[in-house]
């Protein structure tokens, strides 16, 4: 248990990954994310609140190629698919995570109509981005995976963490964020899906924080056993 | 609970509950919503008499006049400030089908002596009092972000409206400062613009006037009043001095005020500003007004106006008085006296004793002074300032504490009363938890009890129902999640069949490959979700949102043609369904035909109504042929209903099915007899766009009950209390909101060829509670569903359980759950009600909510009491037929 000490993620070789390596993961994924949001403030001075489709169309398309080079790199039997394939498997992947997520925002009263439907097709897709993208990345079509990973709440390995825990946190923190919505506060951020958006993001932050020290503590308590 | 609870013990142990309850609700409601004896009518010439005498003594008035009156509101919530009266909730509930204010007002009394009103600003005026205005231009109050716009669409109308002569009375409603305060409270930067602005018109409107005046075209009085003061954050609504605090100010009285001090420090209530203009302006008090005319804006008058205006004030307090207080204090009381001048038995006297006698007595004081002071004035003798003084003071005096009292009177609350009713209802709300956590403990922990309540691991679903409820409770105490309490419904009964979703496909077995039960889950949790989305997007409801697109709205718009399509469809299916439903259990007997058949004229017979009579809709009551029409659905489809409920038991029989699967079999029939019926009737009754709401309500029920019998690993309980919270979610859906506008009264008279309060009323209630009826309703059906299914499992392990432990856990649920989220909701709503009762809108927001809430409470105790009693029946006659065959088998 040693690995902690490779400092690239992007050298270590199929599904395997220390704390640390995920650390750096997620260090990547949220300063992309902040670029995106840096990007959208100062070269269109826009924010979620003034224009929201364009700012979520700006975030996703920042950060999907980022969790996407990657989660690649941890695809799941590297032998038989190439690297590239696994990029194309997740191109497939965002688009049906993000039908799958833009029905369950609807399902849940989502607004449907033809002014709202950009902003659901770019908060769907940065949705599938946290959610469904790496988990292609990572599986491809492996179903029983998929299965015992989302369905079971089984993770086995720090990848599997890494995929589960921050994809359940984006959507429990967009659920969440959906509660000041019909109130009479009387604030621009309560349209739809702009706190929606603000909760996914928190939640997928503090899912990575959990599922980080998820993994520390369970190292600790492997090397514990083996001991 | 050591023991396991009897079936009869349970029994009574609910029903002592549900007593508990009633008794404790209506104490709570008798205390919380005193019956003020307001007075009816509207106040005439009658005002310009003394009501202690019968005999008119026509004093024709020369009354005051000034020629207009500009009103500068900032701001109305209040309806204080124009009948002086201090609301009484269930005067407006009894009034729910208008939002218009029928109280005796000042404007409508200005309307009667035929002043021409003109309204700028908020549409609520409009809304209160139709008809009155002769011109207008309201502006939604909604845009609160807007600050500019809604007072500038105010003023641009000024300069037309002051350069013309026609109207009388101009309202200005300026709401901008107003949501000034709400975006960026009290210290604003928009605020200073916002004032100076505000500052100008009354400066331009006063320069007017001034030139009118000076132009000899009468008089102008400005008065500029706010309704509410507003919190450092810019919000109102509590109850605190810098929220309650308002301004008053009167322009153009023609008194010059040397003195500013005094003017600054004069202290007047809400209430008061409704006498002091009726008085000004010579039109009759309204009537139940308790405020006094202020002091101070009658100096400009003589002396003989100022003590008749005071004089006009006490006779209308006093008629109001008269209302409260037993007839017999005012004996005694010769109002010849003041006629004729004949009172020299009378003295002026120290008023003490209790409060009644002392109001009669300042009066009587009030009243002889100021007789005094007028036959001294006739007589011209001297000492006629002194007693005009002492009269102004006495009247003063009077009408000071006649305002307190009459105004404590309308406000105060019995603390006892209050207190004992919501007691009671926690000791029953206590009672059904109870009640509801033994048998869950009984029925969970069958084998041999250990102390293992605590070690029972909730699912995912009962966590989520019981934070439901948590959540619902909570967001209970603000007053826009009541207003829009849909959404919770709708968000969180989606949550629930997406975590139903989850759930499902957690259990999916790749290994088995895809079975049809698994598909037929996952179709029907699809259908959950696509209905229940359809049902939130077919009404907007709520109060904030209202004016978003929704499919309602959407229909009315492309045309008629379309209800009528879906009005079409929704009956077919409803019928359809209801015939499938009655094919699934798979017995041809002749009962069921027969029911089919009734089923299908019903519907026949509504689709013709719908077809002939429903475009128009608002004549049907006179219209002959569509009331008979009407009356025979009403009496099939109660026939229908109440025959399958009385005959099914009798006629099932089946030698190779146990007990319980007969019995269960006999149940979802009656019960799919009974939501066919109800869905039946809601098509002829309610809106025809509401038709495609009771459709997706039934496919929801069919769903669940599909999801129950196919092994569905969600606990009973769960599932009960699952068809209970998408009951409560169905009733938003069907165009319900918290506020009363929102219930549908022309339905109410369909069928009813005379006008009956009663019957209007039953109808008007099972309108409203059309969706929660319907699945208290589906609950029988359920229980047949489940007998039916565990038949086929168990039957051996309840063979020799006696009748009563059936019933108890076969039935315990179905009512226990409804009527302990109710219980609780009941309570934890009667606790948010006390504690808002200084809230702004504690009548126009909480107390509509109180009333749906006690509604809910006797639509669960109905259906309830229905399942229980229907039941009970099928499984007394089932066992009965059985053991007398069993009998007759072993005698032969």
């Amino acid at each position: 248990m040693k690995e902690g000490k490779k400092k690239k993620p992007e050298t270590s070789i199929g599904e395997s990954i220390s704390a640390l390596g995920a650390f750096f993961v997620y260090l990547i994924t949220g300063l992309f994310l902040a670029v995106g949001f840096w990007v959208v403030r100062d070269k269109y001075s826009v924010d979620l609140i003034s224009d929201p489709s364009l700012t979520l169309r700006l975030l996703w398309m920042i950060e999907f190629p980022i969790v996407v080079i990657i989660f690649s790199l941890f695809r799941s039997n590297p032998k038989k698919c190439s690297y590239f394939r696994a990029v194309g498997r997740s191109i497939v992947g965002l688009i049906s995570g993000a039908i799958i997520n833009a029905l369950g925002a609807v399902s849940l009263g989502a607004p449907v109509g033809m002014q709202s439907l950009p902003k659901t097709v770019h908060w769907s897709f940065l949705m599938s981005v946290f959610t469904v993208v790496p988990a292609t990345a990572v599986f491809g079509a492996s179903w029983t995976n998929w299965h015992r990973v989302f369905a079971s709440l089984k993770p086995t390995g720090n990848i599997e963490y890494m995929i589960l825990i921050p994809a359940y946190g984006a959507i429990i923190g967009g659920w969440f964020g959906a509660w000041p919505m019909p109130l009479d506060w009387e604030r621009p951020w309560q349209e739809w899906p702009i706190c929606v958006c603000y909760g996914a993001i928190g939640g997928y932050i503090v899912g990575q924080l959990v599922s980080l020290s998820l993994m520390i503590f369970l190292r600790k308590h492997k090397n514990l056993k083996l001991a | 609970m050591t023991t396991a609870m009897t079936c009869t013990r349970l029994t009574i142990f609910t029903v002592a509950g549900i007593f508990l309850q009633i008794i404790g609700l209506s104490i709570f409601v008798f205390g919380f919503f005193p019956v003020k004896p307001t007075l009816s009518g509207i106040s005439g010439s009658e005002s310009y008499r003394d009501p202690l005498c019968d005999s008119s003594s026509n004093s024709n008035e020369s009354e005051l006049h000034s020629d207009k009156l500009r009103l500068h509101y900032q701001e109305l919530s209040g309806i204080a400030m124009v009948s002086g009266a201090i609301g009484g909730f269930l005067d407006v509930a009894f009034n729910f089908n208008t939002q218009a204010f029928l109280e005796d007002n000042l404007l409508g009394q200005f309307f009667r002596i035929g002043w021409k009103m003109v309204m700028l600003g908020d549409e609520t005026w409009l809304k209160l009092f139709p008809g009155l205005f002769m011109r207008h231009d309201g502006v939604s109050s909604f845009f609160v972000k807007d600050t500019v716009q809604v007072d500038r669409n105010v003023s641009r109308h000024l300069p037309d409206e002051l350069n013309s002569d026609d109207w009388n009375f101009l309202i200005l409603h300026y709401l901008g400062l107003d949501h000034v305060g709400h975006t960026g409270g009290r210290n604003s930067p928009l605020m200073a613009g916002k004032l100076k602005e505000m500052d100008d018109i009354v400066r331009t409107m006063h320069l007017i006037a001034v030139m009118d005046r000076n132009h000899d075209q009468g008089q102008t009085l400005l008065v500029v009043v706010s309704d509410h003061g507003m919190t450092d954050n810019g919000n109102h609504g509590g109850s605190s001095y810098e929220e309650t605090d308002s301004l008053m100010l009167f322009i153009g009285l023609g008194s010059n005020f040397s003195d500013y001090g005094a003017t600054i420090n004069n202290v007047a209530f809400q209430v008061d500003l409704a006498p002091t203009l009726a008085l000004l302006f010579g039109v009759p008090i309204p009537k139940n007004n308790v405020g006094v005319v202020v002091p101070g804006t009658l100096s400009s008058l003589g002396d003989y106006e100022q003590l008749r205006a005071l004089e006009l004030n006490s006779w209308q307090l006093l008629r109001l008085m008269q209302a409260q207080i037993p007839s017999s204090l005012f004996e005694g009381f010769s109002c010849n006296c003041f006629v004729d001048g004949i009172c020299e038995g009378l003295d002026i006297s120290e008023c003490s004793g209790d409060k009644e006698k002392q109001l009669i007595c300042l009066f009587r004081n009030a009243a002889l002074l100021h007789h005094i002071w007028k036959s001294k004035k006739l007589t011209k003798s001297s000492g006629a300032v002194e007693d005009f003084s002492g009269a102004l003071d006495a009247y003063n005096a009077f009408l000071k504490t006649a305002s307190e009292w009459l105004a404590s009177k309308t406000t105060e609350k019995p603390v006892f009363l209050l207190g004992l009713g919501l007691s009671a209802m926690l000791l029953s709300c206590i009672v059904c938890a109870t009640l509801f956590l033994s048998l869950f403990k009984e029925v969970y922990h069958e084998p041999k009890d250990r102390v293992c309540s605590l070690s029972y691991r909730l699912n995912l679903e009962e966590v989520f129902i019981f934070a439901l409820l948590l959540i619902l409770v909570i967001s209970m105490g603000s007053s826009s999640m009541v207003e829009e309490e849909h959404y919770i419904w709708h968000f969180m009964l989606s949550t629930f069949h997406l975590l139903i979703l989850f759930k499902t496909a957690k259990l999916f077995d790749f290994s088995k490959g895809r079975n049809i039960v698994g598909d037929y889950k996952a179709v029907s949790i699809f259908l959950l979700l696509i209905s229940g989305r359809l049902l939130r997007g077919w009404h907007q409801g709520g109060v904030n949102w209202t004016y978003l697109p929704d499919i309602s709205k959407w229909l009315e718009q492309v045309g008629s043609g379309y209800v009528k399509w879906i009005q079409l469809i929704s009956n077919f299916l409803v019928i359809g369904l209801g015939l499938f439903t009655l094919s699934r259990t798979g017995s041809k007997r002749k009962s069921v035909c027969v029911l089919a058949l009734g089923f299908l004229t019903c519907g026949f017979l509504v689709l013709l109504h719908t077809g002939r009579y429903q475009d128009e809709m608002f004549g049907v009551s006179t219209d002959f042929g569509a009331t008979v029409l009407v009356k025979v659905i009403y009496l099939l489809l109660f026939i229908s209903a109440i025959g399958a409920a009385l005959v099914l038991p009798w006629s099932m029989l089946n030698k190779d099915k146990s007990v319980l699967a007969e019995a269960g079999d006999c149940l979802y029939l009656i019960g799919s007899a009974y939501i066919i019926c109800w869905c039946l009737l809601h098509l002829l009754l309610q809106q025809p766009i509401n038709s495609g709401p009771i459709l997706l309500l039934l496919i929801q029920i069919l769903a669940i009950s599909c999801l129950s019998s196919n092994d569905f690993q969600v606990n009973e309980w769960v599932e009960i209390a699952a068809l209970y919270y998408m009951g409560m979610a169905g009733h938003f859906s069907l165009g319900n909101s918290n506020t009363l506008a929102t219930i549908d009264v022309a339905g109410a008279f369909i069928g009813i060829s005379s006008h009956s309060t009663i019957l209007s009323g039953i109808l008007m209630f099972m309108i409203t509670y059309a969706s929660p009826m319907l699945f208290l309703l589906s609950l029988v059906m359920y229980v047949g569903a489940k007998l039916r299914n565990q038949s086929h499992s168990t039957i051996s392990t309840h063979r020799e359980t006696s009748l009563g432990q059936i019933l108890k856990l076969k039935l315990g649920f179905p009512c226990l759950v409804p009527l302990c989220i109710n219980s609780i909701l009941l309570t934890a709503y009667t606790v948010v009600l006390l504690l808002m009762r200084n809230h702004l809108f504690v009548w126009s927001v909480f107390s509509p909510k109180y009333l749906y809430v006690c509604a809910t409470t006797l639509c669960t105790y109905i259906g309830v009491c229905i399942v229980a009693v229907t039941v009970t029946y099928a499984f007394f006659v089932t066992t009965f037929r059985r053991s007398n065959r069993t009998t007759r088998h072993d005698n032969s």
